[in-house]
């Protein structure tokens, strides 16, 4: 493999192969620089810009004149009891048992797709409609839906013999419609996601499993979902980010600030309406900053739970 | 590319005087009947004067967002934008993002800077600054059914304690129909809630532009307009704004609707609604301080202060909104100009619902703002639309104004 | 080598075949599978359905089945609104898009899951990490200053801003679950590690690559705050486009949900034609063994 070990090629293949070495000692980094670098070009400066814009006062217009404020803003969200924090708890909750519940659903049903079937790209595809129909218009669409009168959730209520919910409507409950709504639109993704890790894992181990006589869980336990932890990994992380950051659905049924109550107001709509309503740009990128902390620091414990996870 | 970087610099002559040069404008816009109108004239424009206008049109929402980003980076992209008045003319101006425009509404005596209602003057000037020509007016109705009225043998309410004993007497919620639909969810409602403020002797603010929303008549407004939800109106109110409330007038489910009479098509509409033939509008009824709803230009048409071609992008604003064009639009695209010699033109009109052209005819005693009047608008309507949730939610309502009335003070003196 | 990986393949068909026959319950995994479809596809059928109605009956509940089809919705999509160009660009952007995600981010993803270089996974997920908010002044800002404000191009880059990064998680995911063996042994058969990444690597990705591509279209086709900002009248995407239906007066749920029917049509072919790439990448390369 290395050039000591070929010493009788011809003097051109030699060339060659050196550059081909040295393609492969430093494959690294010609395979991840070019992505790197993009990033890099489309982020440092709006970056930048929030964190240099979250240390001023700089209201109503960045081109306004405006004060250096320190850490104010910061202290500001950080002492906020009516705002801020009841919204971080509110994106805490959304995220955590949406997640749970996507992966929980995810993996059921990537398990049942898994081993073919006749029909199975269409029932595929049909899966992923939820995912692939607009955000806005399906915003909308469940508006509708869930509307207390004019509704079609409360009819089917009735005739289940079910009293009428408030659905969207209500002060506690329109959350948690939300996170249904967010459950039925990403599922698909992580089953997705979960079905192309599953192609990948061998089934041999499985069938020793088979022949040693453990049963279905066991298998699944001990075989299936070690080998498929990568992909759940990638899967987590990649939705988790996404739940955190929900805005259209919320955007649609709830509003700017989240409901009457703000009973949906989660971090991410806190920054829109302090930004693009109240025109606070100074506060609304010390939120901003606060809130991009906030994931990494959960982006961290996800993957140290996924390093577990895989030596497991 | 290529080629449009090569049309901006052709087209960007230092002080961006020479109108003559230019072949090509650019408006932004929210839709509206307006901009209905607009995309005909557009045409028209072009053939008569060879200027190309491009209309770019948004959602409200989407719109201000745009908007934003746009000024904000101090874009010249675009050279005439309409805006909601009440919302972000103070901001927008003060930010520097508007042209003065009051030398060229005043250039032309024939174009008649003084046939325009001078409640629509007032209200897109700042300071002596006009920023904008008004394109639409607005006014607070009682749509109801006449049908409904009829049948229980009930007069149609003039005052808003008559409005409260109808609603009760035809609400009838185990069937899934209500007495009224109204806004309900926080921010939406502040708009709608102002006439009832008014009509009871209250206003967000004073004269010297100080909060007022926990004076008695507040609370009463505030504790009234709860009742009429809580009591009569549709489960969950608090998460409606208009297409939610007037989604359930046009459906049949409510005897009354109190909102902005620029919805009055959608009832109209067969396919929209099942009360073409028995909705009927009234003018906003009496509080104990008399009727007094709000009377607002919701769309008004400026110029970007960044534009390089102001002068040209006057030219075409002033044709427009000429006498005849705003004819043509009140008549063919019914839109609610605000020229007096449109409205007072019986042909004109004629498009119009009769019952409406009386109301806006009749301006006596109307308010020329729906909000509190401030740059941070977005923030006070949050403020101030939150005793009403509590109301009707049917919590404490004084409790609720007081801190209100805090927040909106302190919002207000952080202006000053 | 080769043969390793064929008869990996091979053998995963053959169980697959033999499994689906004998062990699992054939009718209940039937009805399992039909209850899950259901499950999806019931509010997208309501959906449906209401691009069929009148903005009437769409309030009424009462006529949920019971009404009049009526095609004036997609009418007012196709004629009053004019929709084709904005599924046109729509196309576009997230055809350039996931193409370019791909070519980017494949790569990285496998770098990343060979040489376990924790920093750059961090990093490139930092784009995705981002709120959008905050991007959005100082891109306008850029963009503007170069004069790309409005163009394919600019609409391009930020989508792929969105995409790549979701490409880099999920291939990255999937290569940590490829067994090593494979390119080591395609190393040892005088393969250089890029020849091996392409001629071995690859081809046994097809279900990751095609899981990313298909996301990728999907997350641009739907990305709406990027493009409300960065489009202009004639490179208008179709998410904002769709708020066109809320007018000032009044809003046309019926238009509104015919142009989510329309928008919905494109990226179901997409997902389609993917889906059947991938199995018959799988099928010809059972065969070929």
């Amino acid at each position: 493999m290395t050039t000591t070990a070929k010493p009788t090629l011809a003097p051109r293949r030699h060339v060659a192969n050196t550059v081909s070495n040295w393609v492969d000692r430093n494959l690294k980094w010609i395979f991840t620089a070019p992505a790197i670098a993009f990033v890099a070009l489309l982020i440092i400066f709006p970056i930048g810009y929030t964190v240099f814009l979250s240390l001023t006062d700089s209201a109503s217009s960045v081109t306004r004149p405006f004060d250096f404020i320190g850490f104010d803003n910061y202290a500001y969200w950080l002492t906020d009891v009516t705002r801020f924090w009841p919204a971080v708890g509110r994106t805490a909750y959304f995220t955590a048992v949406a997640l749970t519940l996507e992966l929980g659903f995810g993996l059921a049903i990537a398990l049942l797709l898994r081993k073919t079937f006749r029909g199975q790209s269409i029932v595929r595809v049909f899966i992923l409609l939820p995912l692939v129909a607009t955000p806005v218009a399906v915003g909308m669409m469940w508006l509708l839906i869930f509307e207390p009168t004019i509704g079609f959730a409360n009819v089917l209520m009735k005739s289940l013999g079910l009293p009428a919910q408030l659905w969207l409507s209500g002060k506690e409950s329109a959350l948690n419609t939300i996170i249904f709504i967010d459950v039925w639109q990403w599922t698909p993704m992580i089953i997705l996601i979960l079905l192309a890790g599953l192609s990948t894992i061998p089934e041999e181990p499985e069938e020793a499993a088979l022949v040693d006589g453990a049963n279905a869980w066991q298998r699944f336990r001990h075989v299936t979902l070690p080998l498929l932890m990568p992909t759940l990994g990638a899967a987590a992380i990649l939705r988790s980010i996404d739940a955190m950051k929900t805005f259209d659905i919320i955007y649609a049924t709830k509003g700017r600030n989240g409901g009457s109550n703000n009973e949906a107001e989660t971090l991410n709509m806190l920054a829109y309406n302090e930004s693009f309503g109240n025109s606070q740009y100074g506060s609304a990128a010390a939120l901003l900053m606060l809130f991009l902390t906030f994931i990494i620091i959960i982006l961290a414990v996800l993957a140290i739970l996924r390093k577990k996870g895989t030596r497991v | 590319m290529i080629a449009l970087g090569a049309g901006m610099t052709a087209c960007a002559p230092a002080g961006g005087d020479s109108s003559a040069d230019v072949t090509e404008l650019t408006l932004i816009a929210a839709n509206s009947p307006w901009t209905k109108g607009l995309e005909t004239l557009a045409v028209d424009y072009e053939e008569e004067t060879g200027v190309k206008v491009n209309l770019e049109f948004y959602g409200n929402e989407q719109l201000n967002d745009t908007l934003k980003v746009k000024l904000n980076a101090q874009s010249s992209d675009f050279d005439i934008y309409a805006y909601q008045v009440q919302d972000v003319m103070r901001e927008f101006s003060r930010n520097g993002w508007l042209a003065d425009m009051t030398d060229y509404v005043s250039s032309d005596p024939e174009w008649d800077w003084d046939d325009f209602q001078s409640s629509a003057r007032d209200a897109v000037t700042l300071d002596g600054v006009v920023y904008g020509v008004p394109v639409m007016t607005e006014r607070h109705v009682m749509y109801y059914r006449s049908d409904l009225l009829e049948q229980a043998g009930i007069p149609v309410p003039t005052t808003l304690d008559e409005l409260a004993a109808a609603a009760a007497k035809l609400n009838n919620p185990d069937n899934g129909f209500y007495g009224i639909a109204m806004r309900g969810a926080k921010v939406p409602l502040v708009t709608q809630f102002s006439s009832f403020l008014y009509s009871y002797g209250g206003d967000f603010q004073d004269e010297d532009g100080n909060a007022t929303v926990d004076t008695p008549e507040a609370i009463e407004a505030y504790e009234f307009y709860g009742k009429l939800l809580k009591d009569y109106g549709p489960p969950g109110a608090t998460n409606m704004g208009w297409p939610e409330a007037s989604a359930i007038f046009a459906q049949g489910n409510a005897a009354f609707y109190l909102d902005a009479d620029s919805q009055a098509y959608t009832f109209l509409d067969p396919a929209n609604s099942a009360v073409v033939d028995t909705v009927a509008y009234g003018s906003f009824p009496a509080g104990p301080a008399g009727s007094h709803p709000y009377s607002i230009v919701p769309q008004t048409v400026g110029i970007n202060e960044f534009s390089k071609k102001k002068d040209a992008a006057w030219e075409f604003i002033k044709w427009v909104t000429n006498e005849e064009n705003s004819k043509k639009l009140l008549s063919e695209a019914t839109v609610p100009v605000a020229r007096d010699s449109a409205w007072a033109d019986d042909e004109a009109t004629s498009g119009f619902p009769a019952g409406l052209v009386e109301i806006v005819r009749s301006s006596e005693g109307t308010v020329g703002h729906d909000r509190p009047q401030l740059e941070q608008v977005a923030l006070a309507r949050e403020i101030v639309g939150a005793p009403a949730v509590v109301a009707i939610e049917g919590g404490n309502v004084s409790d609720s104004a007081k801190q209100a009335q805090t927040d909106f003070q302190k919002l207000l003196d952080g202006e000053k | 080598m080769s043969a390793i990986t064929h008869s990996s393949v091979q053998s995963v068909a053959r169980t697959r075949r033999r499994r689906g026959k004998s062990v699992v319950g054939p009718t209940f995994r039937t009805i399992a599978i039909v209850f899950v479809v259901l499950l999806f596809i019931a509010p997208l059928a309501w959906m449906l359905l209401a691009a069929f109605k009148t903005n009437l009956d769409i309030v009424t509940p009462s006529r949920t089945f019971d009404f009049t089809p009526t095609l004036g919705n997609f009418e007012t999509v196709f004629g009053a609104q004019n929709f084709l160009p904005f599924i046109l660009n729509s196309l576009i952007v997230g055809f350039g898009s996931t193409v370019v995600a791909l070519i980017l981010g494949v790569p990285a993803a496998y770098g990343i899951a060979r040489y376990t270089i924790r920093n750059a996974t961090a990093f490139v997920l930092l784009a995705r990490v981002i709120p959008g908010v905050s991007l959005l002044i100082p891109w306008y800002f850029l963009f503007s200053q170069v004069q790309l404000v409005g163009t394919y191009t600019v609409l391009i880059l930020t989508h792929i801003f969105v995409t790549m990064p979701l490409v880099v998680a999920i291939m990255t995911g999937f290569f940590e679950g490829l067994p090593n063996e494979l390119e080591e042994a395609a190393q040892i058969d005088g393969c250089g590690k890029v020849e091996a990444f392409i001629r071995v690597v690859l081809p046994l990705s097809l279900p990751g690559l095609a899981t990313s591509a298909i996301l990728s279209f999907i997350f641009s086709w739907n990305n709406f705050l990027f493009a409300l900002v960065l489009s202009n009248q004639s490179t208008r995407t179709l998410p904002v486009a769709i708020s066109n239906f809320t007018s000032y007066a009044s809003v046309d749920w019926g238009g509104l949900m015919a142009a989510a029917v329309i928008i919905t049509i494109p990226v179901m072919l997409v997902a389609l034609f993917a889906q059947k790439y991938v199995i018959s990448g799988l099928t010809a390369g059972a065969t070929k063994g």
